[in-house]
């Protein structure tokens, strides 16, 4: 579903964001893309979004390559992904159910498609009760649902998430996290940066690790900052309060708290 | 792609009413620009009336009578190509002059002539036009010459006054329109800037870069019209202020104002003129501004 290609970035005044990164991402797959601030990763969802391009390497997407996709086609290549962010990107005066139907109607959606669909996405996030209701009389974690809503109402291949739980609490952010989790079991293919170390923890999905714009680990059911030879000892999470996480993902007891997401 | 014609409207409509007080100040330089630029276009029109005769550096015409038999017609022709002051003649045909007098004379004068009465002409410029007295003096007694005629000074002062006004207006018209554009886009990004969000989720989304800019444009397209709205009514008020309507009659035709007399159709040309580039300056103003926050 997404490759990468000895993918090189960089930004001017010279900072490298990307250095020479392969990886492989298949359809239906869960991946956290972990590292400090700087290590590259939302320059990795910027060019997944195709708001910017590679300086070298090549970047495929749903079977076609994008670094040398024409201008034109940048908006049909978007409405195969959705994209959740920190700060959540809703329109302060249009309501919960507006906001939702914002994405299809700018896609040039019918009407009904868009009566049947919304709903129907609403209700999946859980929040068909506030459909009315504007986004400032929202709790933070049900700013981010709409957002997540409003990134799966189209039903995309790939959902990207940047930091989807840097401005929520522990318990919030899990919520978040499951309903990820539930949208990934759709068939959807979900790549979510982060330095949250807990839900990494947590969820023990795919870890993909950069450093300084390199990729230092790809691992299957990782943990946030551990490298290889004692993850394989497991890790659990020092702020998710052992809450119930459902999925295929399993759960250790050890806890082995890593003093480097101490910036977390 | 499929833009709904009510999504323009709409979404124009709420911009315009957001911003008014931008669109207003955008709407008035417009106007007066656009005024200015359908004044001159209308004074020059009126100009160039008056001095149809004169023009492409005519000095001196010589009109043959009707009766002349060729050979005189060739003598004359002669003669004038030998005068060391003529650069050039025109011959012009008796249809030539009968239509120009029709444009040129007053109704009621022009009705007392007939195609076959009228003489034809030639119409010569001199390497120093003071000389056309020289000419005059030459023909006048050519028995096939029915008249020898040049502008008089009352003409060449108004010519000079006329040209150095078109360019004054000329300039002041293109500075201002320049000012409306600039305010025009200006307005328009101030519209993007306040809904800068919405644009950037509508990308995000994968809205086409028409979906995004149409709105826009339509909003630039009514500044621009109601601009030149108000210009028009200007211009007509000029037409109308300075009598420019008045029909052209023996007892008014030497006034400068029955001179530069014109129909209606140029009055309508000319605020055609100044809608189009209104609108014009308008829609391509508001597309180059939004274009500027389209690039991905």
């Amino acid at each position: 579903m997404i490759t990468f290609q000895n993918v090189t970035k960089t930004y001017k005044g010279s900072t490298v964001a990307l250095r020479d990164c392969s990886v492989e991402i298949d359809k239906g797959e869960f991946v956290f893309l972990v590292g400090p601030s700087g290590s590259g990763k939302t320059t990795f969802i910027r060019l997944l979004l195709r708001e910017e391009r590679p300086d070298a390497g090549r970047i495929w997407e749903a079977g076609k390559e994008i670094g040398n996709l024409s201008k034109w086609r940048i908006p049909y290549l978007r409405r195969n992904i959705g994209c959740v962010f920190q700060d959540f990107r809703l329109l302060p005066n249009k309501s919960v159910f507006e906001n939702v139907a914002f994405a299809l109607e700018v896609i040039g959606r019918p009407k009904h498609v868009i009566q049947s669909q919304v709903p129907q996405v609403l209700d999946l996030v859980g929040l068909s009760k506030k459909r009315d209701n504007l986004p400032g009389e929202l709790s933070g974690g049900e700013q981010q649902r709409v957002a997540v809503a409003r990134a799966f109402v189209n039903r995309p291949l790939i959902l990207l998430a940047d930091e989807p739980t840097g401005n929520l609490d522990p318990t919030t952010s899990l919520g978040i996290m499951r309903l990820l989790d539930r949208i990934n079991r759709t068939g959807t293919t979900v790549v979510i940066a982060t330095h949250d170390a807990g839900m990494v923890d947590q969820m023990r999905r795919r870890v993909i690790e950069l450093d300084r714009g390199s990729l230092v680990r790809d691992q299957a059911r990782g943990v946030y900052g551990i490298d290889s030879s004692v993850a394989a000892a497991g890790a659990g999470s020092p702020t998710g309060q052992g809450v119930e996480v459902d999925g295929p993902s399993e759960r250790l007891d050890d806890q082995a708290p890593d003093p480097t997401v101490a910036e977390v | 792609m499929a833009v709904s014609a009510t999504y323009v409207v709409g979404e124009a409509a709420s911009n315009l009413w957001r911003n008014r007080l931008m669109t207003i100040a955008a709407v008035l330089t417009a106007a007066v620009s656009l005024a200015l630029v359908g004044s001159t276009l209308l004074l020059k029109q009126g100009a160039s009336h008056a001095t149809v005769r004169w023009q492409q550096g005519v000095n001196v015409i010589v009109w043959v009578k009707p009766s002349a038999n060729p050979a005189q017609t060739t003598e004359i022709k002669q003669a004038l190509a030998q005068n060391p002051y003529v650069v050039s003649c025109a011959y012009k045909t008796q249809a030539y002059d009968y239509n120009e007098a029709r444009d040129l004379l007053a109704a009621d004068e022009f009705q007392s002539l007939d195609l076959q009465s009228m003489p034809s002409s030639y119409r010569c410029s001199l390497n120093d036009p003071l000389q056309a007295t020289e000419i005059t003096d030459q023909f006048q007694t050519n028995p096939a010459v029915s008249l020898v005629s040049s502008p008089t000074q009352q003409i060449r002062t108004m010519e000079g006054v006329i040209r150095v006004l078109q360019w004054v207006f000329l300039a002041l018209a293109v500075v201002l329109l320049l000012s409306a554009t600039v305010l025009i886009l200006n307005t328009i990004r101030m519209a993007i800037y306040a809904r800068r969000r919405e644009v950037s989720v509508m990308k995000l989304v994968g809205a086409t870069n028409w979906f995004i800019r149409l709105p826009f444009m339509a909003e630039g397209l009514v500044q621009g019209f109601l601009g030149s709205a108000v210009a028009v009514v200007a211009v007509l008020g000029l037409y109308f202020g300075l009598g420019l309507n008045v029909v052209k009659t023996a007892a008014n035709q030497n006034s400068l104002i029955a001179q530069m007399a014109m129909g209606g159709w140029e009055v309508a040309m000319t605020c055609l003129v100044v809608v189009v580039v209104g609108v014009a300056v308008g829609v391509v103003g508001s597309a180059v501004a939004v274009s500027r926050f389209l690039d991905v």
